[in-house]
């Protein structure tokens, strides 16, 4: 009885115990069985890394951070990867350290540098063994968090004077700018057309002026080589003498042409006091001044004068028929 | 005395029997330290208690732990689902079964089952004059009825509590996979998330502490149970009451000093 009693508190203790250690070491991740080494990385600061976290290549867990230390000058931090030695690490391995998901926990993951050419992984010491690699932490959430944070609030500064510069005012003017640099366009480009035409126009002038001063050049040649015969023919001498006589001749003509210029001068004087008297005359008879220019303007005076010449000759055809009636004869 | 100070008088008279026992158990703490020494007197006790109190008590603590976990993985399943991911289930069965209720309820079971037989047996000892027909043959009390109970609890408390957390743990697992479409992997990933071996080397001194609460706090009241019968089911019940109360404080203690 006694026996039993002391196998069952036995088993209990014993099975109690191997439970609360090949537990631990189980939910610790330890490979039982599977040979393990040891890799130790450097790096600046590890986040939110702690023991026990998972160590992954390709993704793959294949061990877990064994230790956390700071190396002496607290400049750079050691971290102790315990991993499995079947696996085969890259020639240029770097560790990165980062969040396993966005619940907080974190793991190392075993990359080849070439993959993450913008991480700034730890410089390794020359001479370090070759189971020391570097590492790079990436930033936590929290500083990520701050930048956005600082972020935000530049971009609400930036909104506000937004808001404080562009209002109705702004707009209106920005408006009438826009309106203004078009209209300034529209007059460049009809500026520019016109001053297209018109470069146009001066070449194709020039291309006609150099024509004509061709043809001026092609002449000018032909005269001085008409020259060059006449002086070589000797004919200079006449032409100077008849050029001579051709100028007395325009002179006699001048002195004629000034004598008969006087009397024409004369002339057109009289015209002129001739043009101003009837000039006179004919203001006086369109102002109905005397008999003609009342007979001009007064209908009823042309009447009464066209009455007067009925009766008149009325008159005259009766004196002509009766003259004993108006002219009496008597001797006696 | 006038009947209107009776109210100040039951408490004046309560604090001063509360004042006693403590006093009381006080001295039989010193007691039972000095008889630790008297190891021929409690020695071939101590492995019939550690039967009674550990061994006997493995089946109750792991039918509360087995559906402790079971509710656990499902209650975690009901409060992340859509939420978080349900590898979080194995992170929340994991660390409250090792950290709380593995200990706690495990605790408040055998306060029950110990706490009251101890207490019960040593009061029936204690009415009958068992107790004093021991003082009078010259044996320790102390050293033959104390010492081996208490440490009996404070060895067979942290087995029985590993055994039921690990059995919590299990359950919990089974729960995910049978009924929460949950991965092994994926249970087994939130279990080691946050895992930290001090995880159970809290649970252990919380258990050993609790031990010690159930089977001292039941060895005082039965040792000092006085009015027959009803004394003995008077003392069974304190003990019970008071151990299960400083169980919850000492896990309050516990937390504050040892999780910092």
């Amino acid at each position: 009885m006694e026996g039993r009693k002391e196998l069952l508190v036995g088993t209990v203790i014993v099975f109690a115990i191997a439970v609360a250690v090949v537990g631990t070491l189980w939910l610790q991740g330890t490979n039982f069985g599977n040979p393990t080494t040891q890799v130790d990385v450097l790096l600046e600061s590890v986040g939110q890394l702690s023991e026990g976290n998972p160590v992954t290549y390709r993704g793959v867990g294949i061990g877990q951070v064994s230790s956390i230390d700071v190396e002496p000058g607290g400049q750079v931090v050691r971290v102790g990867l315990l991993i499995r030695r079947s696996v085969e690490l890259p020639a240029d391995a770097g560790v990165v350290l980062g969040p396993e998901s966005l619940f907080g926990d974190w793991q190392a993951e075993i990359v080849s540098r070439e993959s993450f050419p913008r991480f700034d992984f730890f410089d390794v010491p020359i001479g370090s063994s070759a189971d020391v690699i570097g590492g790079y932490a990436l930033p936590e959430i929290t500083r990520l968090t701050a930048s956005a944070e600082q972020i935000s609030d530049n971009l609400a500064d930036l909104t506000e004077r937004m808001e404080l510069a562009f209002n109705q005012e702004t707009a209106n003017n920005l408006a009438t700018a826009i309106a203004n640099i078009e209209a300034i366009t529209q007059e460049v480009r009809t500026l520019v057309q016109q001053q297209g035409v018109i470069a146009s126009n001066i070449t194709s002038n020039a291309d006609s002026a150099l024509t004509e001063i061709e043809l001026a050049a092609s002449a000018a040649r032909r005269s001085f080589e008409r020259v060059d015969g006449v002086l070589a023919a000797a004919e200079i001498d006449s032409l100077i003498v008849d050029l001579h006589a051709a100028a007395s001749g325009i002179r006699n003509l001048a002195d004629d042409l000034s004598d008969d210029s006087t009397g024409v001068s004369a002339t057109l004087t009289r015209a002129d006091s001739a043009f101003v008297r009837v000039d006179r005359l004919a203001a006086r008879l369109e102002s109905g001044e005397g008999s003609l220019g009342r007979l001009l303007t007064d209908t009823t005076f042309a009447v009464r004068a066209e009455s007067m010449l009925l009766s008149l000759d009325m008159l005259l055809q009766d004196v002509r028929e009766n003259p004993r009636r108006y002219v009496r004869l008597s001797i006696f | 005395m006038h009947r209107s100070l009776a109210p100040v008088h039951a408490i004046g008279h309560g604090a001063l029997r509360s004042v006693a026992a403590v006093g009381r158990a006080g001295y039989l703490g010193m007691d039972a330290v000095r008889a630790l020494r008297k190891v021929k007197l409690w020695g071939p006790h101590l492995l019939s208690q550690m039967t009674r109190v550990g061994v006997e008590s493995v089946p109750i603590a792991l039918f509360i732990a087995t559906f402790t976990g079971v509710v656990l993985a499902l209650q975690a399943s009901y409060t992340f689902t859509g939420a978080m991911p349900l590898y979080f289930v194995g992170t929340l069965v994991g660390k409250t079964m090792i950290l709380e209720l593995g200990p706690v309820l495990t605790g408040l079971a055998l306060s029950g089952r110990v706490g009251a037989n101890i207490a019960a047996e040593l009061g029936t000892m204690r009415v009958t004059e068992q107790i004093d027909a021991l003082e009078a043959l010259a044996y320790d009390p102390v050293a033959y009825l104390v010492v081996p109970r208490v440490l009996a609890g404070a060895i067979m408390f942290p087995m029985v509590v590993v055994l039921a957390n690990a059995l919590g743990i299990l359950a919990g697992w089974g729960t995910s996979l049978a009924l929460l479409d949950m991965s092994s992997p994926e249970f087994l990933k939130g279990l080691r998330l946050f895992f930290e071996p001090w995880d159970v080397q809290f649970s252990v001194i919380k258990s050993i502490s609790f031990g010690v609460t159930v089977t001292a706090v039941g060895c005082a009241f039965g040792f000092h149970t006085s009015g027959g019968a009803a004394g003995v089911g008077r003392a069974t019940t304190q003990a019970v009451v008071i151990s299960s109360m400083i169980i919850l404080v000492l896990d309050a203690f516990w937390a504050a000093t040892l999780l910092q």
